[in-house]
């Protein structure tokens, strides 16, 4: 049978501390828990988060290439329709270099927004994913995917016994 | 949460519907404020098109000053973009903890004053049906845009400030519009699901999150100034007198900044009246900025100084000619914009009564907006009204139809922020959240203050 998720929520972050201490040590994978909080909470206070956050260094490699393009937008112009300005050099530096940096941060700044929605999951309307509406009350939940058996009954007591006011199971995604 | 932090002690509903209420309650004012607005717009419009279908003779602009109010316009709508976007990123990188309550209106002028700002340049086109030649496609009339023209330079620039103030407002309200969406239904309850991407606020979610607002602040700063930079540009490449100098980049940037901060003020106290936002939008925020203000007048008071004496110094005919007719034809602009902009301003902001007297700083912030945009004036249409050759000289007076055109653009940023206002949270819900949520009180002795914990994003990443 498929696993599922097991979807335990509490009134504060030391339970839920609790309960993201005890699922671990069941043992449960890090990338198989989370929580779900309407505030962010440092890593490690409740859940960990083993992926690496990678976007910010694809944003730097979209920079030299948003610099490629102005560079190239500006240097085609100067090629494609040569005009004489004021007795300067068809090929003048300083525009260039304007052009080159503007373009440059406008591909930052655009991939900034995709990569880092893509990283963080959004944009997948179809992909059903567990979801915990009262966290906007004040409530953490703390998710885990477990298999059906003993490793949910084991789950569910670790809840449990760390204050969970509601446990429940959802199928989808973390 | 937590039985010590200050969130705990919230009810967190009714912190929503406070910070909500300009979504969640909409009085007969509201409509009829959009009417009024509307009307303005609308006339302005249509005087819009009166002057396509006519010609630009219907406006004051005649030879020697072919910039106007309408090239004013567009200073001064750019000028008050600059600090909105710049104080929300300065303030997210320093983690101040106060900020949390202008993020939002501050970010939401920015984008507005962009878009309003932004038309100008396309009103003054004259041939406004020939806008699209600025942009570089190859097409069969050999015509290319000259980069090597300021005014190639500012459309870029003003593209990219325009759509990285937009996604640094969107990314902003990403948390803000998941929350609506859970506590909403009906159309909102759609748009919010479309506009919040999927957000859940999982673990994972919040980290990469934070990760991207710190990303964005870094990358809008380093816009924001070169945005302005350029402005002043469009001006310094030209041998102009008063015009052609190397301080007018730095000069546009503080002035901008300046006038900005002001715009900050005024729209949060609009906002803190309308949508009854006393107990978030406290003295402590206005006091904050007036300091920022304080500073900006002094500085903004050093720059024109520095500008003046080089000028007075030297005394190039050309350019002394210019600053002479500031105190000729062009006096009464000069005096408003030297008594807004430092001599009212500044001692009254050095008073802490009157930092947190919102009224108070609402009219002093009142005082530089108008005041900065006399300078905007000064530097726009004197300048050219004073050009080298004697013969030509000539004042420049607006006529009614710049002036429709004036006040229908802040009739338009109006309508914008109040829809905006109506649709969108117009407070970072999860920003003052969060702050709650990292407040705690403690005692000395038997005293106690706030206390904020603030975790480091090498010890986030490591693991507590």
């Amino acid at each position: 049978m498929s696993s599922f998720v097991l979807i335990g929520l509490f009134d504060g972050v030391d339970q839920a501390a609790k309960a993201g201490h005890a699922l671990r040590s069941l043992p449960l994978a890090a990338e198989n828990i989370t929580s779900i909080s309407g505030v962010p909470l440092p890593d490690g206070s409740v859940t960990v988060d083993p992926r690496p956050i990678r976007f910010s260094l694809y944003v730097v490699v979209f920079w030299f290439v948003g610099a490629l393009a102005g560079l190239a937008l500006a240097l085609a112009t100067y090629l494609l329709y040569p005009l004489i300005t004021a007795g300067k050099a068809i090929i003048s530096i300083p525009p260039t270099l304007i052009i080159t940096y503007e373009v440059a941060m406008l591909f930052a700044l655009l991939a900034t927004l995709i990569l880092g929605a893509r990283e963080m999951g959004l944009l997948r309307f179809r992909a059903r994913k567990v979801h915990e509406p009262r966290v906007h009350d004040g409530k953490i939940a703390v998710c885990a995917v477990v298999e059906p058996g003993e490793q949910e009954i084991q789950a569910r007591r670790a809840m449990k016994n760390a204050g969970a006011i509601d446990i429940r199971i959802e199928e989808g995604e973390l | 949460m937590s039985g010590e932090n200050h969130l705990a002690r919230t009810d967190e509903a009714q912190l929503y519907r406070d910070l909500s209420r300009s979504n969640l309650v909409t009085t007969w004012r509201w409509f009829a404020g959009v009417g009024v607005l509307s009307l303005v717009l609308l006339w302005g419009i249509g005087v819009f098109v009166y002057m396509m279908m006519t010609g630009m003779g219907v406006t004051g602009l005649n030879r020697p000053v072919f910039w106007g109010i309408l090239i004013v316009n567009f200073v001064f709508w750019i000028g008050l973009s600059h600090s909105g976007t710049l104080i929300s990123a300065i303030l997210r990188l320093t983690h101040a903890t106060w900020r949390a309550p202008i993020l939002r209106a501050a970010e939401a002028m920015t984008a507005f004053s962009l878009m309003v700002g932004g038309l100008f340049p396309l009103i003054h086109l004259g041939r406004n049906w020939r806008f699209y030649y600025t942009i570089p496609y190859p097409n069969e009339r050999g015509l290319w845009p000259n980069m090597r023209s300021p005014l190639m330079w500012d459309a870029v620039a003003i593209n990219t400030y325009l759509i990285g103030s937009l996604t640094f407002l969107y990314v902003g309200m990403i948390p803000d519009l998941a929350i609506l969406r859970d506590k909403s239904d009906g159309w909102r309850r759609k748009l919010y699901s479309i506009l919040s991407l999927g957000f859940r606020g999982t673990h994972a979610e919040w980290r990469r999150y934070h990760r991207a607002s710190t990303l964005f602040a870094i990358l809008i700063i380093p816009v924001a100034v070169s945005v302005h930079s350029i402005v002043s540009w469009d001006f310094a490449m030209a041998k102009v007198p008063g015009w052609h100098s190397t301080i007018f980049a730095p000069y546009f940037v503080v002035g901008a900044i300046f006038s900005g901060i002001a715009g900050v003020v005024l729209v949060m106290a609009a906002i803190r009246r309308v949508f009854r936002l006393e107990r978030v939008l406290t003295p402590l925020h206005f006091d904050n900025l007036g300091k920022l203000l304080c500073t900006m007048s002094l500085i903004w008071g050093y720059f024109y100084f520095t500008e003046f004496l080089t000028v007075w110094y030297n005394r190039n005919p050309e350019e002394w000619e210019v600053f002479s007719s500031y105190g000729r034809s062009f006096l009464p602009v000069f005096l408003l914009m030297i008594m807004c902009n430092f001599v009212i301003p500044f001692p009254m902001l050095c008073m802490k009564k009157v930092r947190r007297s919102i009224p108070a700083i609402a009219f002093a912030s009142l005082l530089i907006v108008v005041g900065m945009y006399c300078e905007r004036i000064l530097i726009v249409t004197a300048s050219l009204a004073r050009r080298n050759d004697p013969f030509i000289w000539h004042n420049y007076f607006p006529t009614w139809v710049e002036l429709s055109i004036t006040a229908a653009s802040f009739a338009m940023f109006g309508l914008l922020y109040m829809i905006f206002s109506k649709i969108f949270p117009i407070m970072a819900i999860s920003d003052i959240k969060e702050r709650l949520f990292h407040t705690t009180e403690r005692s000395f002795g038997g005293a106690s203050a706030e206390t904020i914990a603030r975790v480091e994003e090498g010890e986030e990443e490591g693991g507590a």
